[in-house]
């Protein structure tokens, strides 16, 4: 009974510790794999241009790199397929009809009345029901860069989706909030093309995150042009500039952010397009924009094909520290579930050993401590074997 | 009186905000209602300044962001067409279904289904209890000869990738027996529509297209067509008659497939009814908008704005909407309009914010479309073939397009044809990108040109100035008639009241029952004036002048007749109360009656309760006693006495009619008989004006008569 309690506590406080260790090591971790998250948020005919925004956000980033499982494809309406198109089954973002973006390859992951704000935030977060297939997850990890696009009709500081529901910014910030703290996402990029665009990132706090909206406050997003033949808009401004850019390049250019983003001309763009920087930490002339709208990352070489835990490796001293230390931590946990029956005396021996190990390490770990975050988890750390052990003696 | 008394218990009592402010409006409800009444009068006339720009509201109709696809191709099968029709009517021996089997013909030859749908005409005959009913389709068709029935030939194109659930709707009277020029010129613009619907990959609804036989009415035809379309007969009744006249005929195979096969597509999300008018226009081609309905109706304010865009600024057409044309000849109206001007202009000195100023020419022009728009809609009678959509839910207008010239020039004839399928064409493609029934604009407006409306909003607010004096004055007679008496006995005698006076107030407060008895009876026997028409009718050959002396007559006849029943409700009066309240008493249930009435008419429709407000409520609030006036002898009150018996001419019914018609159309020929074929057109719609004159007007004149002359 004692014995089981004590064991139950260091299990507990060890993973406190493992814990603590990871966090400071996010920022380290190499960019390893991309993602898009690409959603065209509202439905009906006469919104045809916002579904062909987002195929050819769609086409374009497929063109650069990203392979399909890493896209999801969130489109609210099926416009290729509506009585009312002229052209069955095609959709196309130019009058000239030249380029059909719903073409044999497209994968649609969400569709329809699945477009919402709920499942939008499910993607996001990971957060699913167990029946939802691989493919319709967002499966980032800490490595990812992530594209998030959004098209559709908005306002000061909401996006409507399927003409009912809306997504706030503060949804929105909360959402990748979690991200971050799951460790979804090295870096984020937020595309979105609607009116008032700007205000939809007014509540974002989490570092790595990158935005850019078509319009500013209390401006509107026009649509490019009118396709007299469809009958409908087929694209919106900041999406065509968007895409006159990236035709120019293929995936082995280098062309970088701001490159992206300075060739936004508000006289063209009938808005101002507005970027948010504060929270991410590089510099925008150094990162390409492949980086996010490709998927192309330094390879690494590895002396061995399957060795866990193998890309920590290549950080710092530290973290090969912890790998040990995790190591000892599984080793740990081994023991104590083989041992829960045993008499107490042999655990309290571990538990001193333990503590005296755990010491050590955090005045290793205070020294490099910075942040406020990480010191109140070392506060709580602390907190912990000495209830532990006043519980212990007043037994 | 009240005021002095809620000066007197201030002090005592504190009131409550709102009894004082009742108390306040009643005591000054001589100037309140003046100042009301007039303000009412004023604002109607502000209105044309008031008119705001039509503007489509609905985002998905997205009018003319498409080409017309319609081309010369499509223009030269139809003019095939006119071409066999026009042919036919020359051999002359068009004898009918000669004509139908041409059309049926060029429908499925298009890859349309066809199907024929025969009916019967049905007599305008008047069925008291038939408003407000919905149409019946076991109506007992008495006396239907089978020879005489009318045939109407209806196509329908499927949407190929349509869900079928929904159907848009053209319509094209046309007279079976003799095809004018216009007629088969609008079947040549409703066909080339027609044939490029069955190639187009972009159709989400069906469309129908009606060619109704107009033979017995272009109402008759396509009210006829909807009843079945909604109103499906399972009993044997319609199969029976069916085959009785079947006998008759020729018994070909298609006849029975024509007859069997109703065909039917999805609820209707819009429909047009097109014509060609055989007059021809002097300086470019025109289009005329017709949307009025049953009882004012009016349909989704975006279906009369999309043609109108469609039409200006595709087509070139000029758009064209009903005008009183005297008005805008009329000297006063032009001078009001550049008063108005010139105040617009000094407001725009003023403070270049303030922009309410319009060309006086406008101001005219606005006016007289305005006050046609408010007459159509106060007759309640639809002004063309689209008013039988109305009655079940569907949005309709006519369209009326007429060309510059005769065209017997073929190229004008090919452009005009062009002209007017794109126009369709283009009205139903919007339409056709809608994905609810029409909803986001407005169904309750005046139109002051076909590009300004006044909306729902702005023009009941003269209604409500003009009726709000009415209430007001009703509680002050009230308060007056039963307060001069208690202040004269508290006066008099400060004891305390014995039981015998106690039951003397009461029976004295309860006295307004008299009144309002009086009242009832009245309102009563405007209901037997109202069934009086009935019987009327029956009386065979008689002139509409000799119908309406008889009427009249009966209708004294009747009301002395209800007083002798119900005992004179005078006796009671005579005998116990003082003359003096007793008419006050009177005047204030009358008014009470009144707004009553009126309120509730502007609820059926408005344009009847402005008018009628126009008329009414000056008459009601002026109505005073002769004897009274006479007796004081002074300016004031002979000016009442005027004022008075001018209000009491122009508010009877029949003096208002004529004096109205005769100042727009001319004095010349004008006879009572007229007012009588006016309400005979009108209970043949079943319009709720019909019923608003005999209810509410009629008694009201009636009781404003009776109290101008009480024998106080």
């Amino acid at each position: 009974m004692f014995g089981s309690k004590v064991t139950a506590l260091s299990f507990l406080f060890l993973l406190l510790l493992g814990f603590s260790n990871c966090e400071s090591q996010t920022e380290t971790t190499m960019h390893t794999n991309n993602w898009a998250v690409l959603v065209c948020t509202s439905r009906f005919w006469f919104n045809y241009r916002h579904m062909a925004n987002t195929l050819s956000l769609y086409r374009t980033v497929k063109r650069l790199g990203i392979p399909d499982e890493r896209i999801i494809l969130m489109l609210a309406d099926d416009m290729a397929c509506n009585a009312r198109n002229k052209y069955p089954a095609q959709v196309f973002n130019n009058e000239n009809h030249k380029l059909n973006l719903y073409g044999d390859n497209v994968e649609v992951d969400y569709r329809g009345y699945e477009v919402t704000v709920e499942n939008f935030f499910r993607v996001l977060t990971g957060r699913h029901e167990n029946a939802v297939p691989r493919s319709k997850r967002l499966l980032s990890d800490e490595g990812s860069h992530i594209l998030l696009y959004m098209t559709g009709h908005g306002g000061d500081e909401f996006l409507k989706f399927q003409d009912s529901e809306e997504l706030q910014s503060h949804d929105l910030a909360d959402a990748v909030k979690q991200m971050k703290e799951k460790r979804r996402f090295k870096e984020l990029l937020i595309m979105v093309d609607t009116c008032q665009a700007a205000t939809l990132f007014s509540q974002l706090q989490s570092p790595g995150a990158l935005a850019i909206g078509s319009s500013m406050k209390g401006e509107n997003s026009y649509s490019h042009h009118l396709d007299s033949d469809v009958g409908v808009s087929v694209v919106d401004r900041f999406t065509f500039y968007t895409l006159a850019f990236f035709e120019k390049l293929n995936m082995y250019d280098n062309a970088s952010l701001t490159s992206l983003f300075g060739s936004y001309n508000p006289s063209m763009l009938m808005s101002t397009a507005y970027y948010r920087t504060d929270l991410y930490q590089r510099r925008l002339e150094e990162v390409p924009v492949t980086n996010f709208f490709g998927s192309v990352m330094e390879t690494i070489h590895t002396d061995s094909a399957y060795r866990v835990l193998s890309r920590k490796e290549s950080g710092s001293v530290e973290i090969k520290m912890s790998t040990e230390k995790s190591d000892h931590d599984k080793e740990r946990l081994l023991l104590n579930s083989n041992d829960l029956d045993q008499i107490g005396e042999l655990n309290t021996e571990d538990q001193r050993g333990n503590i005296e190990c755990i010491w050590s390490t955090f005045h290793k770990e205070l020294q490099k401590v910075k942040d406020v975050d990480s010191f109140v988890n070392y506060g709580l750390v602390i907190m912990l074997p000495l209830l532990t052990v006043s519980m212990w003696l007043s037994w | 009186m009240g005021e002095s008394e809620s000066e007197n218990e201030a002090p005592k009592v504190k009131l409550r905000p709102i009894v004082r402010l009742g108390m306040f409006l009643i005591s000054h409800s001589h100037l309140l209602s003046v100042v009301c009444c007039t303000a009412g009068v004023l604002t109607l006339l502000l209105l044309p300044l008031l008119a705001k720009n039509t503007y489509i509201s609905e985002n998905a109709l997205m009018p003319g962001s498409a080409n017309p696809m319609l081309s010369s191709q499509e223009v030269s099968e139809a003019n095939g067409l006119v071409k066999d029709l026009t042919s036919l009517d020359l051999k002359r021996m068009a004898s009918g279904i000669e004509s139908q089997r041409l059309i049926a013909q060029y429908m499925s030859n298009l890859g349309a289904e066809v199907s024929f749908q025969k009916f019967y005409p049905q007599s305008n005959q008047f069925h008291p209890l038939h408003f407000f009913s919905s149409p019946d389709s076991a109506t007992i068709r008495e006396n239907i000869s089978c020879s005489s029935y009318g045939l109407n030939t209806v196509g329908i194109i499927r949407a190929p990738r349509g869900d079928g659930k929904e159907a848009i709707v053209l319509v094209t009277p046309y007279n079976s027996e003799k095809i004018g020029l216009g007629e088969a010129l609008s079947l040549g613009i409703a066909y080339s529509v027609f044939s490029l619907l069955t190639r187009v990959t972009w159709l989400a609804k069906d469309i129908i297209w009606v060619v109704a036989d107009s033979k017995y009415g272009e109402y008759a035809a396509v009210d006829a067509w909807l009843r079945d379309y909604y109103i499906p007969v399972f009993s044997g009744l319609g199969i029976q008659n069916a085959e009785m006249c079947h006998g008759l005929e020729e018994n070909t195979i298609r006849e029975r497939n024509m007859r069997d096969g109703f065909k039917r597509a999805g609820t209707m999300a819009a429909a047009l009814v097109i014509k060609v008018a055989d007059r021809s226009e002097q300086f470019e081609d025109s289009l005329s908008i017709y949307a009025e309905a049953s009882n004012g109706q009016m349909p989704n304010l975006d279906l009369i704005n999309i043609v109108n865009y469609l039409a200006v600024h595709r087509q070139g057409l000029r758009i064209k909407v009903e005008k009183m044309w005297s008005l805008l000849n009329c000297k006063w109206l032009k001078i009001l309009g550049e008063i108005l001007e010139s105040l617009g202009h000094l407001a725009k000195n003023l403070n270049p914010q303030w922009k309410f100023g319009i060309p006086a020419a406008d101001y005219v022009e606005g006016t007289a479309t305005l006050t046609s728009s408010l007459y159509y809609q106060a007759l309640g009678i639809p002004t063309g073939p689209h008013g039988a959509f109305r009655d079940y839910q569907v949005d309709a207008v006519t369209l009326e397009i007429s060309s510059r010239v005769s065209s017997n020039n073929k190229g004008r004839q090919n452009d005009f044809l062009l002209r007017g399928g794109r126009l369709i064409e283009g009205v139903i493609r919007s339409v056709n990108n809608l994905l609810e029934k029409f909803h986001q604009s407005f169904f309750l407006y005046l139109l002051t040109s076909p590009s300004k409306f006044l909306s729902v909003g702005v023009y009941m607010i003269t209604f409500a100035l003009l009726v709000s004096s009415l209430p007001m004055v009703a509680a002050s007679l009230y308060a007056h008639a039963n307060n001069l008496d208690p202040s004269f006995e508290k006066n008099e005698s400060n004891h305390p009241a014995s039981a015998a006076d106690e039951l003397g107030i009461t029976l004295r407060s309860w006295k307004w029952l008299y009144a309002a008895k009086k009242v009832l009876v009245v309102h009563l026997w405007g209901a037997v004036v109202l069934l009086l028409p009935y019987f009327i009718c029956q009386i065979p050959n008689c002139t509409p002048t000799t119908s309406f002396v008889v009427w009249v007559l009966l209708s004294i006849f009747s009301l002395l007749i209800l007083f002798w029943i119900l005992g004179s409700p005078f006796s009671y009066v005579y005998a116990s109360q003082p003359q003096q309240r007793e008419w006050a008493l009177l005047k204030s249930v009358t008014i009470s009656a009144a707004f009553i009435g009126l309120c509730l008419m502007s609820v059926i429709n408005f344009a009847t309760a402005e008018i009628g407000a126009l008329l009414m409520v000056p008459m009601c609030l002026m109505a005073h006693p002769l004897k009274l006036d006479v007796k004081s002898r002074k300016l004031r009150n002979f000016s009442r006495v005027a004022c008075n018996l001018a209000l009491g001419f122009i508010g009877f019914p029949p003096t208002a009619f004529l004096v109205f018609k005769g100042v727009f159309e001319g004095f010349d020929g004008i006879s009572v008989g007229d007012f009588w074929n006016w309400l005979e057109s009108i209970w043949a719609w079943s319009s709720a004006t019909y019923l608003y004159i005999g209810m509410i007007h009629l008694p009201c004149w009636i009781l404003c008569i009776h109290v101008i002359l009480h024998p106080c």
